[in-house]
């Protein structure tokens, strides 16, 4: 094999034409391989047995083939090897005469190399020309778009909304993963089909076709239109449709994007959340008015300008007005009671002047000519306008009132139980101080009788006795008024009373019992206490009580002197105290606590109501009683009470409290 | 009346023991009335301790007295061996006491206040059986 190895350019070896024929030498022109080396194309001529014939210089620069692959088999030169198939493409194109293309990838680059039979000018064909095309940048751009696309897909696949194209005669061109899944279709049996045939013709409406056909004349103002009661596979969903146009550049074609909002679950939790609601709402509607039924309050709004009143059910059966029908203020006042019309109109003048908060109980008088007595409480409130507004409550307090009333009686009724229980107990003492008088008079009379019925009369005796029968006769009568005082059933009066003297009062009518009793007395009042406001009558009976229960404690005493202290004092809270200690049996002091309930006793012939009616007086005094066992033999009865302010004693020195006894 | 009474010794002594004042005052004029010599103690222990106990025809005694009660001055007589007629008098009117009183040998139990022929008439009972 010959080779003519031709350097053009002087030193320049790397274009080498080699050639095994005389035909060669006709055509290698200087000019003509300066050409072939210019161009920038790898060119390699490779004979019918497959052995490289020549090459240019772009050859040697971009594929790397050296001068010394000249001649050699083109598997045996490592590039040209990576060529796929390339002996049996080169025998193809040799024997066919048409040139064929192929895909070849060098590392990064990518390169079409062209193989076509040479020379084709209708010479015979002796072998392949090799041009390699480097495409690596425009095939990069192919990869581009390929890879936007399938990220497209994956993304449009990916989101949950379904969404589908629509041709410009609302046909279903390609939707999204979402979208088949939805309606349980595929690609393919969807492809072309009217969209108003979708989800069984649940989108056949009017607004959504007329909608449709306006986004696909380019408009882009589409409203969403929420369809209910689509059928899928996933049972009814409620979707919400939007719209918009499509348009290509380089398309004439308009299409739209319909997307949808699956709000199935959202709308089924807003029903349930309006059921729950409603629901609550009940509840707390009727708890409101079990609560006024039983309370027997009811509430009410009034807007003073407008005298706009509002009332629950509750106050409606409260005034026995027909439920529902209108309230004015005029209706209002016609069942109050006449006697507290004008408090009434009095208040509301007031309320409208005003935006205080007012309280005032009232009666009303019903149509049957009961009486109920109610009490009003308003709270009231201006709005952002500054309009004054009312709301307030109105309670039914009849039954209430009627119950303290009873308390107060039954509470009244014990008291004078009370009374005359110790009255049974002071019937000795009782009687021993009005017979001690009594006896004085009738003795005396008898005297002046006699004495004057004798000759002669004695009269300076009979005035003398007649003088020590007045006086008898007052004794008594002052015994007699303080009995009367003490168990006569009255209101209470509170004025202002000297504890002291309200303690030597009783010491003296209990003072022959308790000499009787063989019990040693003994007074320490302090001088400089204050005065207290209370009920004269009721401290005596407390006094009396405590002394009675003393002198008891001590009655089967006969080891130790039996003696009774009673003192007074200022104590550390400027409440004026009174204590009555005894040497007697004591108490137990695990029932200290009970001693002041009613119908606890020790005492086998008591009634247990003494210490009970005690404590009573002396809480309504607002005061406090209460026992302590002695250091030694007995116990002491204590009582405190507030001293007398200014203000707690009407302006005539007395007042009655109501309730209480 | 006492003129109509030979029974009685009008000089007899009729002693009165009360704590009660107005009783000390009024009694001994009225039995002076009645033709008694007459002496007034406030107490038991003040009648025990006088020089009457020996020749007091009648005692009028009060039952409830502070210290030494009625009864307790009638048993300190009885053991005194000084066995006087004894009224009692009282002002606790108890339906129980004037039996429980006339079994304790008391001659009579009046209670306060008393007429004066009732008082006359237990005294004539009293010195009728002295």
């Amino acid at each position: 094999m010959t080779t003519e190895g031709m350097t053009l350019n002087g030193d320049r070896t790397s274009f080498q034409w080699v050639h095994g024929g005389d035909a060669v030498a006709q055509m290698a022109t200087t000019d003509l391989i300066d050409i072939l080396d210019a161009v920038e194309v790898p060119i390699v001529l490779v004979r019918r047995d497959f052995i490289i014939s020549c090459f240019n210089q772009a050859a040697a620069d971009v594929l790397g083939l050296a001068p010394s692959a000249i001649g050699r088999a083109s598997r045996d030169i490592p590039i040209l090897a990576g060529l796929p198939h390339l002996e049996q493409q080169c025998s193809r194109v040799i024997a066919g005469g048409v040139e064929s293309r192929v895909d070849f990838r060098d590392g990064d680059r990518w390169f079409v190399v062209r193989i076509s039979p040479y020379p084709n000018s209708g010479r015979q064909v002796s072998g392949a020309l090799l041009t390699f095309t480097n495409v690596t940048a425009f095939r990069g751009s192919i990869n581009q778009a390929v890879y936007e696309r399938e990220c497209t897909k994956a993304i449009l696949n990916t989101v949950a909304d379904p969404l589908v194209v629509l041709s410009a005669d609302q046909r279903i061109q390609s939707g999204n993963r979402a979208f088949y899944t939805m309606f349980g279709v595929s690609r393919d049996e969807t492809q072309g089909i009217p969209f108003h045939e979708l989800g069984n013709g649940t989108f056949d409406l009017v607004p959504l076709r007329s909608q449709l056909e306006e986004v696909l004349a380019g408009n882009d103002a589409f409203q969403p239109v929420e369809v209910d009661n689509i059928p899928t596979p996933r049972g009814e969903r409620t979707l919400i449709l939007d719209a918009r146009p499509l348009s290509f550049p380089g398309h004439s074609e308009r299409r739209s994007l319909v997307t949808f909002q699956d709000i199935t679950v959202r709308k089924q939790a807003e029903v349930a959340k309006d059921l729950r609601s409603e629901e609550e709402l009940r509840r707390s509607e009727a708890f409101l008015a079990e609560g006024q039924r039983l309370s027997l309050t009811g509430s009410f709004s009034w807007k003073v300008a407008t005298d706009e009143i509002t009332w629950s059910e509750q106050l409606y059966r409260i005034f026995e007005f027909e439920p529902g029908t209108p309230v004015t203020i005029e209706r209002m006042n016609a069942r109050v009671h006449p006697e507290d019309v004008p408090m009434m109109n009095e208040r509301i003048e007031r309320a409208r002047a005003g935006g205080a908060d007012f309280e005032y109980p009232h009666r009303l008088l019903m149509p049957d000519g009961s009486v109920k007595y109610v009490n009003a409480i308003a709270h009231g409130s201006r709005d952002a306008e500054g309009r004054l507004e009312y709301i307030g409550a109105v309670q039914d307090v009849t039954q209430r009132r009627a119950s303290e009333e009873a308390l107060g009686r039954a509470r009244s009724e014990i008291a004078q139980v009370a009374r005359v229980t110790s009255l049974g107990m002071l019937t000795a003492s009782i009687a021993h101080e009005v017979n001690q008088p009594l006896s004085g008079i009738i003795t005396n009379a008898s005297t002046c009788l006699r004495m004057l019925a004798a000759d002669p009369p004695n009269v300076a005796g009979a005035r003398e006795t007649a003088r020590r029968t007045i006086r008898d006769g007052n004794r008594a009568s002052d015994v007699i008024t303080r009995l009367r005082a003490l168990f006569t059933k009255r209101d209470p009066v509170i004025e202002s009373v000297d504890l002291n003297e309200v303690a030597r009062e009783v010491v003296a009518l209990c003072l022959s019992r308790l000499q009787r009793h063989r019990v040693t007395l003994r007074l320490v009042l302090a001088d400089d206490i204050p005065r207290v406001a209370a009920d004269l009558v009721q401290l005596q009976q407390v006094i009396l009580n405590l002394l009675v229960n003393a002198s008891d404690a001590m009655r089967n005493i006969e080891d130790r002197p039996r003696e009774l202290l009673i003192r007074t004092d200022l104590d550390e809270q400027d409440q004026v105290r009174l204590a009555v200690r005894d040497s007697g049996v004591g108490f137990d002091p695990r029932h200290a606590g009970a001693l002041f309930d009613a119908f606890y006793t020790t005492k086998s012939d008591g009634m247990g109501v003494g210490l009970s009616v005690s404590r009573s007086i002396i809480e309504s005094h607002d005061g406090r009683i209460w026992a302590t066992l002695n250091d030694g033999p007995g116990a002491t009865f204590w009582f405190s009470i507030p001293r007398a302010r200014e203000g707690r004693i009407g302006a005539h020195g007395a007042m009655p409290i109501e309730g209480r006894s | 009346m006492p003129r109509e009474r030979p029974m009685v010794n009008s000089r007899s002594l009729v002693s009165v023991v009360d704590d009660d004042e107005s009783v000390r005052e009024s009694l001994p004029d009225l039995l002076r009335e009645f033709g008694f010599a007459t002496r007034a103690f406030s107490s038991a222990e003040e009648f025990l301790a006088s020089d009457c106990v020996g020749h007091t025809r009648c005692l009028i005694l009060d039952i409830a007295m502070p210290g030494m009660t009625g009864p307790e001055l009638q048993l300190e007589l009885r053991r005194r061996r000084k066995e006087i007629p004894i009224v009692f008098i009282t002002a606790l009117r108890d339906g129980a006491v004037r039996p429980r009183m006339l079994e304790s040998g008391a001659v009579e139990c009046l209670f306060k206040p008393f007429s004066d022929t009732a008082l006359l008439e237990a005294l004539d009972a009293a010195l009728r059986t002295s």
